[in-house]
């Protein structure tokens, strides 16, 4: 059975792992791309990015691009299991709760 | 309180997959916006205005003209592209090992060609074989299926014309080739809508 995460569903985290989840396979996505993307804040998407990067879920990547600093994000092979294992739960919890209003 | 509380409720785990569909859309947009369909979009228009023009003019002096033409506006249209991507803010991790393959391709293209000396038909083949091993690499590099699919498709379409069809070897080329790649080119910017 699908297991919920809880580190991932907080809003923000949820966004940022459905962000990196949809990018292609060898992309990674820039900091401030995703700031604008999820409209918050640098302060709290570095919050945000290190709970998930400390649980093995994204790498956080900081280079050089034409001498300017750089930092770039990407999921990893355990990120996306986590993430694809709790989008099948909150499917299932939709399911269940469907087919049990169906019956009951 | 920062951690949400489970088990979840069906509308909040519905609110959830909203929220996940919804940013998925986002980042597939931003990322066939960002250029990449646009480069098989670009080059599968040159092959079909280029491969169409072999079909209807005869003058090889010409010909040698359009497609000369057509291959510095798909140069032109690639750098335009590769400056969008870098500004997309999606980093391809392979990107510059693309670039450096195919730079290293087009060398030995260049090489083979003068060493070969194919002309005519021979030689619209065999720079369209080359383009498509960088199609089937390129994918290999970026771990897109799709791509490297597409690159086996067109190079069986051009195979199958040289060979078959030689007689309409430009006008097949144009259509299966190049619309090939502007259909592949148009697939992906619609199904990353």
């Amino acid at each position: 059975m699908p297991r919920f995460d809880d580190l991932i569903h907080q809003p923000v985290r949820l966004r940022i792992m459905a962000a990196l989840a949809a990018l292609p396979p060898d992309a990674s996505l820039d900091f401030t791309a995703l700031r604008d993307m999820l409209d918050v804040t640098d302060g709290n998407l570095s919050t945000h990015l290190s709970k998930l990067e400390n649980a093995g879920y994204i790498q956080v990547e900081k280079t050089f691009v034409m001498r300017r600093p750089k930092t770039f994000v990407s999921i990893t092979e355990a990120g996306r299991r986590a993430f694809e294992e709790h989008v099948a739960a909150l499917q299932e919890l939709l399911n269940l709760s469907s087919s049990s209003g169906k019956t009951g | 309180m920062d951690e949400p509380r489970v088990p979840l409720t069906p509308d909040e785990a519905k609110a959830a997959l909203a929220m996940i569909e919804e940013t998925t859309r986002q980042m597939r947009r931003m990322a066939a916006h960002g250029g990449t369909p646009y480069f098989i979009l670009v080059w599968g228009i040159v092959w079909v205005l280029g491969f169409g023009a072999g079909h209807f003019v005869r003058d090889p002096n010409i010909l040698s003209k359009i497609w000369l033409v057509l291959d510095v506006l798909g140069l032109l249209g690639t750098l335009y592209i590769v400056r969008r991507i870098r500004k997309s803010g999606i980093h391809w991790q392979s990107g510059a090992t693309v670039g450096w393959f195919w730079m290293a391709l087009v060398l030995y293209a260049g090489l083979f060609i003068y060493v070969t000396r194919p002309t005519g038909m021979l030689l619209s083949m065999v720079i369209a074989l080359w383009a498509m091993f960088g199609y089937v690499v390129s994918g290999l590099f970026y771990r897109s299926r799709f791509l490297s699919t597409l690159g086996l498709v067109v190079t069986a379409f051009i195979v199958v014309g040289y060979i078959i069809f030689p007689a309409w070897f430009n006008l097949w080329m144009a259509i299966l080739g190049g619309g090939s790649l502007v259909a592949a080119g148009l697939y992906i910017l619609w199904a990353w809508r």
